[in-house]
């Protein structure tokens, strides 16, 4: 434990003139799981896409004419991208947004073709088969062509074929985003049984909720930088009060307040009242019908929507 | 957890090659029996059509004149297909090159392997229209049986040439200006229905430049088992334009893979 998995230091990548990511750094020990948060467009996939090459850095560094200070910032599990794509690929496990199955081919088919670009022979393939199948529960689908997935069947099967090398890191590009309540439990079910094996994982999500519930350490990026990092407990007590009280209807009534203790945000037609006092919160709660608001403790949500804004990012 | 030795080249060469098998296989019905019926329409509309007017040239029939000559064009056209719209689906739509560079698998071992199924296409293509011609007797030399190799090396040429373009197409239906604009008179200007030395000499010249007759000339050098130290020249051509085209196709779709 504590070996390093991953280690980024001050990585750009810019497409024509604009900056995609700016001078990002972070490091992943070996055996957690990393998230990546952000808004679309922040960098996150990028991010992700130069750890096993299908996006190469900036190879001199420095935003601003600054002299180049390193050009060997990216490194996975020891292995440059640039140097060494086969070998960081070997080992990695890539679970894309987009499913890019061979839709004619059956679920069997298209792992053990897959097995093949790994280099496994088809006595060895067999075997890995049967067991990410087993793993994640589509066994029955192994005869199925692909067209005749759903959505999260396809998903788990991504992280099926993404398993089949026996990998030592997982990438997941947004692993959960369309899939209803049930499939969404049962990945990440799956992930944390993973992790306990050992496996590095580092996966982007825009769902709080997911980084809340799988991820041990993450950082929040926003136009290509990092503004923030942490577990999420932390993220939540170093950014945002402990309390919430969402007024939702008849927030009129709300006349503000002046209390110290408490931040007023109000946005279109609700209000946001942060507070670390649950008393104060509860005082003003009372002027209100039951139904009216919402009283919770605060989430990475609100640290993520105060930290990169309530503005649309597109 | 595992020994971090990643596939070889051949390895991988081969595991895309199995790919584009498996998958072309699948469809064996309707993928593998028009090979064999269309030397089949074009001997009898144009060789037996055709044929009654035209009487003999180079001291054969007719028909065996063109028999000898479609061994070719197929091997073309099947890689010029793959390599375009085959490609660009690939590419674009079903996104399968990004599934298969995020095994352990390079963006040139992707392409190389696409090559040599194109090849193989080819060879298969050009087994398909000797076998029908050989049914029909237009065949003079047992060497004849050599066409296939130069239907791989046909093919391989059309695939890398076809994916140079593919590396140009934003809109898939552009394609239609590279067959109707190329492909087309490639094969009017390869000596596959008509012999060239009837044209005018600037043109006979100026067909040299185009792949396809060059594969033709060694094709009917098999054919009728005669040989000219010009063939040199052609198989000099042929092994040229691989390299140089495919080095230079692989290279630009390198950048609409890897950013």
């Amino acid at each position: 434990m504590n070996k390093v998995a991953i280690k980024v230091k001050n990585l750009v990548k810019k497409y024509n003139d604009s900056t995609i990511i700016d001078n990002l750094s972070f490091e992943v020990p070996e055996g957690i799981c990393f998230g990546i948060l952000g808004p679309n467009g922040a960098g996150k996939t990028t991010t992700m896409e130069i750890l096993y090459g299908k996006v190469q850095r900036e190879q001199t560094n420095g935003t601003n004419g600054h002299e180049a200070r390193e050009s060997k910032e990216v490194s996975v599990f020891g292995y440059d991208p640039l140097d060494n794509e086969l070998e960081i690929k070997f080992i990695t496990g890539i679970i894309p947004q987009e499913d890019n199955f061979d839709v004619e081919l059956s679920v069997f088919q298209n792992l053990l073709i897959y097995s093949k670009f790994y280099g496994l022979s088809k006595k060895q393939a067999l075997p890995r088969i049967e067991y990410v199948l087993e793993f994640i529960d589509l066994t029955q689908k192994k005869d199925s062509r692909i067209r005749e997935l759903s959505g999260g069947m396809k998903r788990r099967l991504l992280i099926a074929r993404a398993l089949l090398n026996d990998p030592k890191l997982l990438i997941l590009d947004e692993p959960t985003t369309g899939l209803d309540p049930q499939v969404r439990h049962h990945i990440w079910n799956k992930l944390r049984i993973l992790k306990k094996e050992g496996v590095t994982i580092l996966l982007t999500t825009h769902y709080m909720e997911e980084a809340y519930q799988i991820c041990d350490s993450l950082i929040i990026m926003d136009k290509g930088k990092k503004i923030s990092q942490g577990t999420p407990i932390e993220l939540i007590e170093k950014n945002i009060e402990k309390y919430v009280l969402e007024i939702i209807k008849n927030n009129s009534k709300f006349k503000g307040d002046n209390s110290p203790v408490l931040r007023v945000e109000t946005s279109h037609d609700r209000t946001l009242i942060y507070s670390d006092n649950l008393d104060e919160i509860k005082r003003i709660s009372n002027d209100f019908s039951p139904g009216d608001y919402y009283l919770r403790q605060s989430n990475l949500e609100d640290v993520f929507l105060k930290i990169t804004g309530k503005r649309f990012n597109e | 957890m595992n020994e971090i030795s990643p596939p070889s080249f051949s390895q991988r060469i081969y595991s895309i090659w199995y790919r584009h098998i498996l998958v072309y296989v699948k469809n064996i019905f309707s993928n593998g029996i028009p090979p064999f019926l269309e030397p089949l329409l074009f001997l009898l509309g144009v060789g037996l059509g055709l044929g009654n007017f035209v009487g003999e040239i180079n001291n054969v029939s007719y028909v065996t004149y063109l028999a000898a000559g479609i061994i070719a064009p197929p091997a073309m056209f099947t890689a010029a297909y793959e390599c375009t719209f085959g490609t660009f689906i690939r590419l674009e739509f079903d996104k399968v090159y990004d599934g298969m560079v995020s095994a352990s698998m390079t963006v040139e071992d992707l392409f190389i392997g696409e090559i040599l199924f194109a090849g193989t296409k080819g060879l298969f293509f050009s087994f398909a229209v000797l076998s029908v011609i050989s049914i029909f007797g237009l065949i003079e030399s047992p060497m004849a049986v050599f066409c296939i190799i130069v239907g791989f090396f046909t093919a391989m040429m059309f695939a890398v040439l076809s994916l140079l373009v593919t590396s140009f197409v934003n809109n898939i239906n552009h394609f239609n200006f590279y067959f109707t604009g190329f492909i087309t008179p490639v094969f009017f200007l390869s000596g596959i229905v008509f012999p060239l030395n009837t044209l005018p000499k600037f043109l006979e010249l100026f067909a040299q430049i185009f792949p396809l007759i060059h594969s033709v000339n060694l094709m009917r050098a098999f054919c009728f088992n005669q040989f000219e130290l010009s063939l040199i020249g052609d198989i000099f051509y042929i092994i040229t334009f691989i390299l140089i085209i495919g080095f230079l196709a692989i290279k630009r779709l390198r950048h609409k893979i890897i950013t």
